[in-house]
């Protein structure tokens, strides 16, 4: 007869630690994951071969139609960004699209103070500091090896601080009351507790400002200099929000604090543009790197067992890196986890639920995307709904019908990959229902694997 | 040989529930057949790579990482192990009522470790019905599947053990 063994399970508190200490170190056991995993899609992989062969690609007209549309929203993007800040900065100037790759670091108000640029430093060569998106103030690009980038290199992505990092300067705004008279006041970074991501500081009349009662009034930037830099008045950066006592039968109201929101959602932002000085000639340099390179490897997605839940195995010929986008005939399938072997394992847009930066393109010809920051919160079958946050209400109040594309979501999922049609939420301002055309069974797709300069 | 059985084949008891569900019958969760199955019959010793060779299967089907499946599915069953010997875990009632309890308990953890972990998952949201079926299905399956390789393999026994696989550990 067998014995029980009666051992305290020291192996499996072993095991449940070491878990613990893989989630602090995810770049040091990624690795044994990709071949753990990997190993695990072998036997899917063989079965693969009785899915059937990959279906034929889209019609000529659908394929056409996405590139329309991936073009429409590429001119829309540069119009409405570029537009602006024209007014405050030089003539002459240079104006480049950037993507955002990243963003971090916790700033005022707990949001992310920092963005990573799909340029290095080296391409922004010369670039002046501030860095602007439509009429707006987003912050300030970085040197590399000085203060915050001390440790950055020339081939390193670019890094901007947002108005609301801890390290960006005071800027001197203003905003006009509902009388027509002009506040002044210094404006710097809030601390991550604070209820809006920029704090009034100083005033030129706290009397008068103790008496400000509304909300939303639009801050803009006055001259002002600091070391070699120089902000141009009239840029946006942002509306405000007032702390303090309400009116009542006995007192009038009291304004104790005044915080500056910007007007755009950091986590949303998926382009920025930086500005170059006409008379800088930079360096040559290859017109694009591999931190823009768009280059895909072909790929055959299939159906895992239990598909609807949105999980499907990549079989490519090279490696797949984490979060690459997956695309078949423009169409965004998901994103990839790389494994060993060939493999991967795409969860589909519908069935992720990590938040996304996305792009929506309203119906119509004048209307200026969306930039959105979103996560699943349910679907069924191809259709899922969104919650969103972006624009306030004052800047729109609902959402029309449109286009939804991806946001900037890392150096393989670049913005502007098609997702499906999208409607607003009938009772809802903040949900958004989207349908993704899809299809069973195995199909060819490609997968963004970036690399070297095209 | 029973590792390399373990290691090929408790990873595809996942996808194969997905079959089946494909088929429309009753949506199951795998992780709760397996926590109980880890809790209260497998090899203590054993634990450690039966738990790992059960979260692989979990992330083939489940888009948060290796580790985060780790711990949704190894923090019910060091909670449960020590039932092992409380009472009788043999008893289908008391399996059904550890099946539902982590049927609710299994997806609250896979939420929380996504908020904590930054890793949400779809499987973080819970059913109701998958609460009834992993309660109804839960007990049957484990009695069928214990005598199952690879599940065989690594189960503790409450008597006598079948002689093939006595045979197999003498080897």
């Amino acid at each position: 007869m067998a014995k029980k063994s009666a051992a305290f399970p020291v192996g499996l508190y072993a095991m449940l630690l070491f878990a613990l200490a893989w989630l602090t170190l995810p770049r040091v056991f990624a690795p044994l994951e990709r071949w753990l995993v990997g190993s695990a899609c072998f036997v899917p992989r063989v079965a693969s071969s009785w899915f059937g062969e990959p279906a034929q690609a889209a019609d000529r007209e659908a394929l056409a139609r996405i590139r329309e549309l991936d073009n429409e929203l590429l001119n829309r993007v540069q119009q409405h960004d570029f537009a602006g800040a024209g007014i405050a900065m030089p003539a002459d100037d240079e104006r480049i699209l950037c993507g955002v790759l990243s963003v971090s670091r916790r700033g005022g108000a707990g949001q992310p103070s920092e963005l990573r640029l799909d340029h290095s430093y080296a391409e922004l060569a010369g670039c002046r500091e501030l860095v602007t998106k439509s009429g707006n103030l987003v912050g300030f690009l970085l040197r590399p090896g000085v203060g915050r980038a001390a440790d950055d290199e020339f081939e390193d992505p670019a890094r901007v601080i947002l108005c609301n990092h801890r390290d960006a300067p005071r800027l001197y705004a203003a905003l006009e009351t509902d009388d027509g008279a002009q506040l002044r006041f210094v404006v710097r970074a809030a601390s991550p507790v604070d209820p809006g991501p920029l704090r009034v500081d100083f005033w030129d009349d706290p009397y008068r400002a103790a008496r400000l009662e509304k909300p939303g009034h639009r801050v803009y930037t006055l001259p002002l200099a600091f070391g070699s830099q120089r902000v141009p008045g009239g840029l946006l950066l942002g509306t405000t929000r007032i702390w303090g006592y309400p009116r009542s039968a006995d007192e009038e109201a009291l304004t104790i604090g005044v915080f500056v929101a910007p007007t755009f959602e950091p986590r949303a932002l998926s382009h920025v543009v930086v500005w170059r000085s006409g008379r800088y000639r930079p360096p040559p340099l290859p017109s694009s790197s591999s931190l823009r390179s768009r280059r895909r490897a072909s790929a055959i997605v299939y159906d895992l067992p239990g598909a609807s839940h949105g999980r499907h195995l990549l079989v490519a010929k090279e490696a797949v890196p984490e979060g690459a986008a997956v695309v078949q005939d423009g169409l965004f399938l998901g994103t990839a986890h790389g494994l060993s072997f060939g493999s991967g394992l795409v969860t589909s847009f519908v069935a992720s639920r990590k938040p996304w930066s996305l792009l929506f393109l309203p119906d119509g010809d004048d209307q200026p995307p969306v930039e959105l920051h979103a996560e699943v919160l349910r679907n069924d079958g191809d259709v899922a709904w969104l919650s969103w946050h972006g624009p306030s209400r004052e800047q729109l109040t609902r959402l029309p019908a449109g286009y939804l594309f991806t946001g900037s979501n890392g150096q393989f999922c670049p913005s502007g990959l098609w997702i499906g049609r999208a409607e607003p939420a009938r009772f809802e301002r903040n949900l958004l229902r989207v349908t993704v055309p899809s299809e069973p069974g195995p199909r060819r797709a490609e997968v963004i694997v970036g690399g070297e300069a095209l | 040989m029973r590792w390399l059985l373990w290691f090929l084949l408790a990873p595809q008891v996942f996808l194969l529930a997905g079959f089946v569900q494909d088929l429309g019958l009753p949506a199951l969760d795998m992780a709760v057949l397996a926590a109980l199955y880890l809790a209260w019959f497998a090899e203590r010793s054993a634990l450690p790579f039966l738990l790992l060779g059960v979260a692989i299967g979990r992330s083939l089907v489940d888009e948060a990482s290796l580790p985060v499946h780790l711990l949704v599915i190894g923090i019910p069953v060091a909670l449960l192990l020590p039932l092992r010997s409380l009472f009788v875990a043999h008893r289908w009632l008391w399996q059904a009522l550890a099946a539902a309890l982590l049927a609710i308990a299994v997806p609250k953890l896979a939420g929380l470790c996504g908020r904590v972990f930054d890793q949400p998952s779809a499987s973080a949201a819970l059913q109701g019905w998958q609460v009834v079926w992993s309660a109804l299905l839960v007990p049957p399956l484990l009695s069928f599947l214990r005598f199952l390789p690879p599940f065989a393999g690594f189960s503790e026994p409450d008597g006598p053990r079948p002689m093939a696989v006595m045979a197999d550990r003498a080897s």
